[in-house]
C-alpha cells in the first residue's frame, strides 16, 4: 500500500511545556510535527522542511514572532506557508498587527490541545483547498490554450487556400484569433483578428467567433456585409469595453479579385509579382462596438502569385511602432519582400525568425498570415 | 489533584499528562530560581520573562492558581515592581510541593 505523506505542522515557541503539549496533541493525531524553541531555529526549519503550517509564538526573547513572520513572509520559500498566532487573550493589537503581518489566525493563550487542533485542521483544509484551485485553474487554462490552438486552421488542411501561418500567444489565453473560410472552391475568406485584452473571457469567445464567421461569410454576402452582420451580432454578444480589430481579406480565384475590409486592424501588405509592394490602407471602426459601424474597403485586380501579408498588431509593435502601424507597417515592407524567395507556407516563420534574429523583442500575441494567389 | 482527571480535561493520554507535568515541575523550578535572582540583583525584567513563561505553562496545563500568581508577578515586575515577590515566591513553591508525585 502506498504511504501517505502526513501533513508536517512547525510549532515555534520558547516555552518548553507548550511545545511538548502542541507535539503530543498533534503527533497523536497523525501529524508529524517539528518544534523550535527560538524565533531563528524556526525560520530555519521552515526553510528546510517546508511545513504545511506553522504555530507561532508571539512573546519571545531575541527574534519575536512578528520579526519571524515578516522574514517568512518576504522569502518566497515559506510565504506560503499558513502561519496560526499563539498570543495572550487580551492582546488586541497584537493580534490585529499578526493578520497585518499575513497570520491566518491566532490561538490565545493558555490553550486546549483540542482547540490548537481544530485549528490545525481547518487552517490545512482551507490551505489544500486554495491550492487544489490553483492547481484546477491553471490546468483549466492549459486546457482554454490547447483549445484554442486547435481550433486554428492549420495549411495542411486547407491546401486550396494557399497559406502560411505563424501564431503566438504570449500567455495562456491568448488574444490573437484567425479563421480560414472556404466559401466556394475558388473564393477563401482569410479572417485574423486580436481581442482587446487577453483574459480568458476573450478566448472563451473565440468558438463564437468561429461559428458567427461560418454563418455569414458565405456567397449570399459581400466581404462588406458579412463584416457587418459580424459587427452586428458581436456588438450584442461582447461583454462592455471588448472589442475586436480585424483584417478580413476574401480572394477570389476565379475573378482574380482580393477584397479586404479593415476593422480598425493594422494594414495589410500587398507584394505584387510584378510592381512594388504597398500597404492597403483603408482604415475602418473596430468589430463589436458600434452598430453603425463603418469598414475600410479596398479591392484590387490580382495576378497568380500575388502576396498579401496580413497580420496582428504584435507584429508592427516589435519593430518598435507602439502607437504608429502604418510607420511600422512601412518598416515591414521590405523584409516582406526578402520573403518572396520562400514558399508561402514557410514565409510567416522565417520573418518571425529573422526578426528574433535582430534581437527584435516579440511583446504581444502575433499572428501572420501569408496568402498566395 | 488528579492525573487522570487532568489527562480526561485535556484529552490526552495520562501518560503524555504525567510526563508534561514532570517538565512543567522542573521548568517551574527554574522559572522560579530566575525569579529569585531577579529579585536578588533588582532586576525586574528577568522576573518578568521567567514569570511569563512560569504563567504559560501552569495555564496550558490548568493550573489556574500558579497562573495567576504568575500573571500577578508578571504584571508587578512589568511595571518594575518586585514588591511582594517574597510572598508570591513562597506560595507558589507551597502549590508546586502540593502537587502529586508524577
Amino acid at each position: 500500500m502506498e504511504k501517505i505523506q502526513p501533513y508536517a505542522v512547525l510549532a515555534v515557541d520558547d516555552n518548553l511545556l507548550n511545545l511538548k503539549m502542541i507535539e503530543k496533541s498533534l503527533s497523536k493525531e497523525g501529524y508529524q510535527v517539528f518544534v523550535a524553541g527560538n524565533g531563528s531555529e524556526g525560520r530555519s526549519i521552515a526553510r528546510e522542511k517546508h511545513p504545511d503550517l506553522i504555530l507561532l509564538d508571539i512573546d519571545m526573547p531575541g527574534e519575536n514572532g512578528f520579526d519571524v513572520i515578516r522574514k517568512l513572509k518576504q522569502n518566497p520559500a515559506t510565504s506560503l506557508i499558513p502561519v496560526i498566532f499563539l498570543t495572550g487573550i487580551s492582546d488586541v493589537n497584537a493580534k490585529l498587527k499578526g493578520f497585518d503581518l499575513g497570520a491566518v489566525d491566532y490561538i490565545t493563550k493558555p490553550f486546549h490541545p483540542l482547540e490548537v487542533l481544530a485549528r490545525v485542521r481547518i487552517h490545512l483544509k482551507l490551505s489544500i483547498a486554495t491550492n487544489s484551485l490553483i492547481q484546477v485553474q491553471a490546468a483549466k487554462l492549459l486546457q482554454v490554450s490547447e483549445a484554442q490552438t486547435a481550433m486554428l486552421p492549420v495549411p495542411e488542411n486547407f491546401p486550396a487556400a494557399r497559406f502560411g501561418v505563424y501564431y503566438k500567444a504570449l500567455e495562456e489565453a491568448g488574444g490573437d484569433f484567425y479563421e480560414i473560410l472556404h466559401i466556394r472552391e475558388f473564393i477563401i475568406g482569410y479572417f485574423v483578428a486580436d481581442f482587446s485584452g487577453h483574459d480568458i473571457s476573450t478566448s472563451y469567445l473565440t468558438p463564437s467567433i468561429k461559428a458567427l464567421l461560418a454563418q455569414n461569410c458565405t456567397p449570399l454576402y459581400s466581404p462588406r456585409e458579412s463584416m457587418k452582420m459580424v459587427n452586428a451580432v458581436l456588438k450584442e454578444i461582447l461583454p462592455e469595453e471588448k472589442y475586436l480589430t480585424a483584417c478580413y481579406l476574401h480572394l477570389n480565384r476565379s475573378t482574380m479579385t482580393m477584397t479586404l475590409v479593415n476593422a480598425g486592424h493594422p494594414p495589410a501588405a500587398y507584394l505584387p509579382v510584378r510592381g512594388d509592394p504597398f500597404l492597403v490602407k483603408s482604415q475602418g471602426d473596430i468589430l463589436g462596438m458600434f452598430s453603425d459601424a463603418q469598414f475600410g474597403i479596398d479591392r484590387i485586380k490580382v495576378s497568380k502569385g500575388d502576396r498579401f501579408f496580413v497580420y496582428s498588431d504584435g507584429l508592427v509593435e516589435s519593430v518598435g511602432h507602439k502607437n504608429n502601424w502604418m510607420a511600422g507597417a512601412r518598416k515591414l515592407l521590405p523584409l516582406f519582400k526578402d520573403l518572396q524567395q520562400f514558399s508561402c507556407r514557410d514565409a510567416p516563420d522565417r520573418l518571425v525568425l529573422q526578426l528574433s534574429a535582430e534581437n527584435t523583442p516579440l511583446e504581444d500575441d502575433i499572428v501572420v498570415l501569408c496568402i498566395e494567389v | 489533584m488528579d492525573y487522570k482527571h487532568l489527562a480526561d480535561q485535556l484529552d490526552m493520554d495520562e501518560s503524555d499528562v504525567l510526563e508534561l507535568v514532570a517538565l512543567f515541575m522542573d521548568t517551574a523550578r527554574t522559572d522560579l530560581e530566575k525569579i529569585r535572582q531577579g529579585m536578588s540583583f533588582g532586576n525586574p525584567c528577568q522576573a518578568a520573562s521567567a514569570a511569563h513563561s512560569l504563567k504559560g505553562a501552569a495555564g496550558n496545563l490548568g493550573f489556574t492558581h500558579m497562573a495567576d500568581l504568575a500573571a500577578k508577578m508578571e504584571s508587578a515586575a512589568n511595571g518594575g515592581s518586585l514588591e511582594g515577590f517574597d510572598a508570591y515566591v513562597g506560595d507558589m513553591e507551597t502549590r508546586l510541593d502540593a502537587l502529586p508525585p508524577t
